[in-house]
């Protein structure tokens, strides 16, 4: 029975080590949480535009076509990185981009797009960081794909590298 | 002898000195970072907002909770949930927007659920085991 009961912790050693094991070798990031808003429906919000004289009103603008949404601001650096990712996704058809200004001074931005080139078919301005909320962001920048249906299919946290970019090219193109 | 006296003295003290430091830290409730601008003149609704903070995770700090964190993001929720009580939502609603949006993970305590059962449950299955095995060890070494 004493041998027994010493077998028993041994094994039971083993499984929480090769757990761990099994944790380390997989590709995962700890620090990038779920979002809740996967397969979900593109949450209700209105705002003003930057460039348009009219309010945005979410329900009526994500629908008919897929809808790439990047949460950026000027005073933030690797949205300046991925900048250039944005404006490929913008000469791809069949896609639109919308940008979320997020916490910003608009004249400030409206430099800055004018700089760097716009990709956004419409701005949209998150003066407090409400619509932020909306969608469980974080930290910028953050970048949704919204397909046809108004149901949001991907989100990644941080600026977009040359890995994200094929990987959500893979998603668009899944969702066409 | 008398340097002995003298020593022990000392020990005590500084024993004593650091056991009420240690006390103090445990019930002291100081660490918030709630601005003045942010608090209600209702104090009814200022306690449901800091007890509903209390409970609500810093998503960029992680392990903070948003009465904590002087993040921009843990004020805009701070204020967020000031607005909602004067709005007159209950304290369930506000979880459920909170949630709706950053999942379960915003809770600093997480819910049980199914696929939290064995977080939950886990620590007094392995208490009653080690107990368990301690009688059982006990009873026959004896």
């Amino acid at each position: 029975m004493k041998k027994k009961l010493l077998i028993l912790p041994s094994i039971f050693f083993f499984i929480i080590l090769s757990i761990f094991f099994y944790l380390l070798i997989i590709e995962r990031n700890p620090s990038e949480l779920p979002s809740n808003l996967l397969n979900k429906n593109v949450p209700i919000f209105e705002t003003e535009s930057l460039f348009k004289n009219e309010k945005f009103i979410s329900s009526q603008e994500f629908k008919n076509e897929i809808i790439l949404v990047n949460f950026f601001a000027t005073w933030c650096k690797p949205c300046r990185d991925e900048h250039v990712y944005i404006k490929r996704f913008s000469n791809k058809k069949g896609i639109k981009v919308i940008g979320i200004n997020y916490k910003d001074n608009s004249k400030k931005t409206i430099k800055w797009l004018k700089n760097l080139g716009n990709p956004y078919s419409d701005v949209l301005i998150d003066k407090n960081g409400r619509v932020a909320i909306d969608w469980g962001v974080y930290g910028i920048p953050e970048t949704f794909i919204v397909n046809s249906k108004g149901i949001i299919k991907y989100r990644h946290v941080g600026p977009i590298t040359d890995e994200i970019y094929k990987k959500i090219n893979l998603i668009i193109n899944e969702n066409e | 002898m008398k340097m002995n006296n003298a020593n022990s003295f000392i020990l005590k003290r500084i024993l004593i000195i650091s056991l009420a430091f240690c006390i103090t830290q445990f019930f002291s409730n100081i660490s918030y970072t709630v601005e003045p601008d942010e608090i209600l003149q209702n104090q009814e609704y200022e306690l449901r907002a800091r007890n509903i903070s209390r409970n609500i995770r810093c998503m960029i700090c992680q392990n903070q909770s948003i009465d904590e964190s002087n993040a921009s993001l843990a004020k805009d929720l701070r204020i967020l949930i000031r607005n909602k009580i004067k709005e007159g939502s209950n304290d369930k609603e506000i979880y459920k927007f909170l949630t709706d949006r950053y999942g379960d993970f915003i809770l600093l305590k997480p819910p049980l659920h199914l696929n939290t059962l064995v977080l939950w449950f886990l620590p007094f299955i392995l208490l009653a085991l080690g107990i368990y095995i301690v009688f059982y060890h006990n009873k026959k070494s004896r």
